[in-house]
């Protein structure tokens, strides 16, 4: 038979050994339970922010961006500094928390780029014939001061600034960063800048227009003896602008001794060209894809 | 809209030797330029013969059918998607080799980013593994002097975090990157590489 004293301590020391397992948890809570993350969902790139860790003593906290890892041991219940210099790249940013008992949570944060700061420029050709439509090609990429693409859309202006005559404008908004229109060239010769602007940003470049082909190519001949001299008229395009010393005019004689041809570049505005002729002779000129007149001499011009 | 194994083909054009006999037949790809194109670079299987292991390409789809102001030439089409899968392979293998030196499909902000981010895993002991499940690339932006392109790049990753042995963090989820990229001397190179919140296209 039990003694009901030492069966009494035995319901007693069962009860508290019940009541020792069910508050252990509770005791052990903050120890176990892995620390909770808050962080903004989005960030400015270079803003530093902090963020409330809950739960008591330490752990070690891990930052991974797309150019930056920051491992360091933090006290939890307190707020944790992330500093500008760790979000400067715009991007997902994974950011985790270990506490002792290796139980690990973790939250992503987006960064995005900030104000516009810089502009890469892009104009194509660097040398376009005048009057062509289409011909001129301007691309924007817009970054902010870390050089992240900024995505957010912002108006971009390009002003166009013609050696002569009026300049002009285009606003563009961009799409993901990138801004882009296209123009035709002017009807004059000379330098053309185009500059591109983002609220206080600007970037410029500059183009060469250059005549465009041949209009109305002519040549005169002058007989003297079996040789003939032949000069063309000061080259020009149809708006008037003078092709460029150096452009290759084509003079073609058939005549009894057969075909030849001479290439002749542009001197001063004009090409010119000395043959020797052999009976009847048919002698063309052209330059680029444009042909000009014919001269026949038979003896006489 | 190309099917799969058209495209495939392509692929062979342009890697012609690399790519494992048997994979693909051969080709039939016309040249010239493609309005409304698609790409796929199969999980594809490429090296160099007799010197170095076989790669293991993730695959990579590319939808060229809404790009402006510039149609892109089938062969541009094939080549971007052969790079940008060998430059994901490059990618996940830096990340978790901690080791910079394959980068060779990255130039300018993208490559310095890369290089930075493996320098500073090494003193925190942390690395990455990437289980890649494709891409569908969608090109956007398409210079007039073809010399630069920029894509909207979808893709299903399987991210782990480790420091040392210790597995932190495991996210399988869809991630979206703005991607920039320019011709270099003999390729298309990754110039600018960035995650933004994936919505669908």
């Amino acid at each position: 038979m039990k003694c009901p004293a030492r069966s009494n301590f035995a319901f007693r020391k069962g009860l508290a050994g019940l009541a020792l397992l069910c508050v252990l948890p509770w005791c052990a809570l903050p120890w176990a339970k892995a620390a909770e993350l808050h962080v903004p969902a989005i960030v400015e790139a270079g803003q530093a922010f902090s963020i409330l860790v809950e739960g008591s003593g330490q752990a070690t906290f891990y930052l991974l961006g797309p150019d930056h890892v920051v491992k360091r041991s933090v006290s939890l219940g307190r707020d944790l500094q992330i500093q500008s210099s760790d979000v400067r790249t715009a991007g997902r940013y994974q950011l985790i928390l270990c506490d002792l008992a290796s139980s690990c949570t973790s939250a992503t944060s987006e960064v995005r780029a900030a104000q516009p700061a810089h502009l890469s420029f892009f104009l194509h050709p660097s040398r376009v014939p005048v009057s062509t439509r289409d011909s001129i090609d301007a691309t924007a990429f817009v970054f902010d001061q870390y050089f992240n693409l900024v995505l957010t859309p912002s108006a971009v202006d390009f002003r166009i600034t013609p050696a002569s005559g009026a300049g002009f404008s285009r606003r563009v908004s961009t799409q993901k960063g990138v801004a882009w229109m296209r123009m035709d060239s002017t009807a004059h010769e000379g330098r053309v800048q185009v500059t591109v602007v983002s609220g206080n940003v600007e970037e410029a470049r500059v183009i060469q227009q250059i005549a465009a082909e041949a209009c109305g190519l002519r040549m005169k001949a002058v007989a003297n003896g079996n040789m003939v001299a032949l000069e063309t008229d000061p080259v020009r395009d149809c708006s008037g602008n003078a092709l460029p010393d150096g452009t290759v005019v084509s003079f073609t004689k058939i005549d009894k001794a057969g075909k030849s041809t001479v290439d002749t570049p542009i001197k001063k505005g004009i090409a010119r060209v000395q043959f020797s002729v052999h009976g009847r002779a048919q002698i063309s000129v052209a330059c680029g894809v444009v042909l000009g007149n014919e001269v026949t001499l038979n003896g006489k011009l | 809209m190309k099917s799969m194994a058209d495209m495939t083909l392509a692929l062979k054009r342009i890697s012609s030797g690399l790519v494992k006999p048997g994979f693909v037949k051969p080709g039939f790809v016309k040249a010239g330029f493609v309005k409304a194109a698609s790409f796929l670079i199969a999980a594809c299987v490429l090296g160099s013969a007799q010197s170095s292991p076989p790669i293991h390409l993730p695959q990579v789809h590319l939808d060229a059918g809404e790009l402006s102001p510039r149609p892109i030439e089938e062969l541009t089409g094939t080549t971007i998607a052969r790079h940008y899968a060998l430059a994901w392979h490059d990618l996940a293998e830096a990340l978790e080799s901690g080791r910079a030196e394959g980068l060779e499909e990255f130039v300018g902000f993208a490559k310095d980013r890369l290089m930075r981010r493996i320098s500073e895993q090494k003193p925190a002991g942390v690395h990455v593994q990437i289980v890649d499940h494709g891409h569908h690339l969608k090109a956007v932006f398409y210079s007039t002097d073809g010399t630069a392109m920029q894509l909207l790049d979808q893709a299903q990753l399987e991210i782990q975090t480790f420091d040392g042995n210790k597995l932190l963090d495991t996210q399988n989820a869809l991630h979206e990157y703005i991607v920039l990229m320019t011709t270099g001397t003999d390729r298309w190179y990754i110039r600018d590489l960035e995650e933004v919140s994936a919505k669908p296209f």
